[in-house]
């Protein structure tokens, strides 16, 4: 498999994840509130189409402006498995902490819905920060 | 033991930017920008590629720092 139709799969992969999250996301607030508001998938596609569409022609302007100098090479993926062998071990005891604070303070459960919006938090730290990585 | 390179002094002396080293190399500015600077080692694969492309004996390109006199 050459390197442009991955590129094609796992871009298609990630608006499909992009569109499904938005989509659940309806579905779920449907479920609460008793009501569906299609209209909301006006914002879920739009905004994937508009993202889709200024990160690719940021890339263009990126390659037009760098020629055909690489986006990654070895040292990237050295960076790269630094830093998420880093964040494992964050995650593994920060997150075992976190638990033990909360029980020590009286938290006994927790809702689902906060542990959704505490690892969108967690992913989207660890994204950004893999970026920062990626440039270093 | 530290690696030194100089791999700059060579560059500049050739009149060749880093973007176009990048680019002829296939790495990023970058990692260039880091090996210049002695913060990272290429890969024995590349050190290789930088070698053919400046056409330099290795030991004029890499040194160990407490060889240097030598």
């Amino acid at each position: 498999m050459n390197n442009r139709k991955i590129f094609y799969i796992v871009w298609a992969f990630l608006i499909g994840c992009i569109l499904f999250g938005g989509f659940l996301g309806i579905y779920t607030i449907g479920k609460a509130t008793g009501e569906y508001s299609y209209e909301l998938a006006i914002p879920v596609i739009g905004g994937t189409v508009i993202g889709s569409l200024f990160i690719m022609l940021f890339s263009r302007w990126k390659k037009k402006r760098n020629g055909n100098v690489p986006q990654i090479d070895e040292r990237t993926y050295i960076m790269l498995q630094r830093y998420f062998m880093i964040v494992l071990y964050v995650v593994l005891v920060g997150s075992g902490a976190a638990l033990i604070i909360l029980y020590s303070i009286g938290v006994r459960t927790i809702e689902t819905g906060i542990l959704i919006v505490c690892m969108m938090g967690l992913y989207m730290s660890i994204i950004f920060g893999a970026f920062v990585a990626k440039r270093l | 033991m530290k690696v030194i390179n100089h791999i700059k002094e060579i560059r500049q002396k050739r009149g060749i930017t880093q973007v176009k080293l990048a680019e002829d190399l296939q790495i990023t500015r970058q990692t260039v920008n880091a090996i210049e600077k002695n913060k990272y080692n290429p890969s024995l694969e590349l050190a290789l590629k930088l070698i053919k492309y400046f056409d330099v004996p290795i030991e004029e390109l890499f040194y160990l720092e407490d060889s240097k006199g030598e």
